[in-house]
């Protein structure tokens, strides 16, 4: 008997693994007409854990200091070994989760996806994409550069203008009047502690909301459309007769993240520089305020939202209603039908909005 | 002819996922493993006047520890002040003319030498030259 078979049998006569094998994982069954944008979530699962990995193996080095930041970072990408590899990696990383997290958002949505009986799905991917936003600018500040000083002197300084006690939250926020040798302490332990625990504690729950409900059916390549859960009582999504999740769709997940391996490879190694402005290359000088300071792209129409607006607090408001709309969608949405084709007004205000954000983005990035 | 065709591509999978573990492997290890050039060889020099009779002049070299001690009658001595016994900093001892490790009580005489207590070999000589004033350790 090989070494491996002996290690199989002594596991599976103490905790089963044979029968979790069967039950969770070949068991679990897909919908026949499951399609490519099932898998985004593996993606992100991938990604996260590259930035867990490269975060920590940043950690070995960056030094969350005002006075060091900016130059254990310098330190990082010209004397450590692979210290630039780690670091592009991590910086590209961080655009690229925002961006998968965008398309896995948009396929859920056309999809129909987030309709009942899977409201705590999206409600819970929400909150995991208000998650990724903040982590992501908290982690903008850690090089402590022009660009990352200022860019949170603008996002900290927009909660100001919430009545009576905006001032306080933002000298909550910085952990000083100004942004300074607090805020890096105080972002520091958000970007590295506090944020990834609680995303790992969201992506469980929406793990498990998944697998408890099952896999949704893509409404293409159907007769019906319609969602056919009456609401009454727990139903599971068997798909009796669909494809198991391992090994089939398993090896979906690993082409896909192949795929998306390959395009970030790609900018890595062939443009890594694509998401730096030239303020990244600066160290902070809270004295000096360099031209043209703008947000990440994932920021821009928010940006601009605000500038449109002749009231700041009217522009927060605006954001604020848009965005609780969004998180309360299928509360709203309650129809039956899920094709997206069948969906006429869903589809007018969604590629609107889809369309709307475009254009506030390409005008935030030209004001 | 379909289990050889499996089998081939069973193999060429198996290796490239190992390439691939490789890839990633090196760059994490060289990344983490320390840098050479941090305590590559260099020269440290240090005035005369900062060594007198008697005292002892602690200083980084080469990543460690080393000590330039001027024994009572002029001679001049380099060595490295980490104890044999468990890589402790020793200390000198002004009035007995000797290097204490604070550690486990072992002693050392001004040239290095185990004189007591656990370390089992002497102080690690160093190489230096003394000219226009300045000791070069190195």
């Amino acid at each position: 008997m090989s070494l491996l078979k002996k290690l199989h049998d002594w596991l599976d006569v103490r905790i089963g693994t044979d029968e979790l094998i069967r039950k969770e994982l070949i068991g679990f069954l897909l919908p026949k007409n499951v399609n490519f944008w099932y898998s985004m979530g593996s993606i992100l699962l991938f990604i996260f854990a590259m930035q867990v990995v490269t975060g920590i193996l940043l950690m070995v080095y960056y030094v969350p200091h005002a006075d060091k930041a900016f130059k254990s970072v310098t330190t990082i990408m010209n004397e450590v070994p692979f210290g630039w590899l780690i670091r592009i990696s991590h910086a590209v990383g961080s655009h690229m989760m925002v961006l998968v997290l965008l398309v896995h958002m948009l396929s859920v949505l056309f999809m129909g996806s987030y309709k009942s009986p899977r409201e705590l799905h999206w409600l819970s991917g929400f909150f995991l994409f208000g998650l990724v936003l903040v982590i992501s600018l908290t982690g903008y500040l850690l090089p402590w550069s022009q660009l990352s000083f200022w860019a949170t002197t603008i996002a900290t300084d927009s909660v100001g203008i919430i009545p009576y006690f905006g001032d306080s939250l933002v000298e909550f926020l910085r952990g000083s009047k100004l942004v300074g040798a607090a805020t890096l302490g105080r972002f520091f332990t958000l970007h590295v502690a506090v944020i990834p625990l609680a995303i790992v504690v969201f992506i469980g729950a929406h793990l498990f909301l998944v697998h408890r409900t099952g896999v949704s059916t893509p409404p293409f390549g159907l007769e019906d459309t319609k969602n056919r859960w009456l609401g009454e009582r727990y139903a599971y999504e068997g798909h009796s007769g669909g494809i198991p999740f391992f090994p089939h769709y398993a090896l979906q997940d690993l082409t896909s993240i192949a795929i998306y391996l390959a395009v970030f490879a790609g900018v890595v190694f062939f443009n890594p520089y694509i998401f730096f402005a030239s303020t990244a290359f600066v160290p902070a000088n809270p004295f000096q305020t360099p031209a043209h300071i703008k947000p990440e792209w994932y920021f821009l129409a928010n940006y601009q939202t605000l500038k449109i607006f002749p009231s700041e607090i009217l522009g927060l408001f605006v954001q604020g209603a848009a965005m609780t709309f969004l998180a309360l969608l299928p509360f709203i949405d309650r129809g039956k039908e899920r094709h997206p084709l069948k969906r006429p007004l869903f589809m007018v205000c969604s590629v609107g909005g889809i369309l709307l954000y475009i254009t506030l983005m390409i005008w935030g990035h030209y004001s | 002819m379909q289990g050889s065709r499996r089998k081939f591509l069973g193999l060429s999978l198996g290796i490239l996922t190992a390439a691939a573990a490789g890839a990633v492997t090196y760059p994490v290890i060289k990344y983490l493993a320390p840098g050479k050039k941090a305590d590559a060889r260099h020269k440290v020099e240090i005035p005369e006047g900062e060594v007198p009779e008697g005292s002892a002049k602690f200083f980084e070299f080469e990543g460690r520890i080393a000590v330039l001690v001027r024994k009572k009658g002029g001679a001049l001595i380099a060595l490295s002040a980490v104890c044999t016994h468990l890589g402790c900093i020793v200390q000198w001892q002004k009035e007995k003319e000797q290097f204490l490790c604070p550690c486990h009580a072992g002693i050392f005489s001004a040239d290095g030498a185990v004189l007591s207590g656990p370390p089992p070999k002497p102080l690690e000589k160093l190489v230096f030259t003394v000219a226009s004033g300045r000791i070069t350790v190195g």
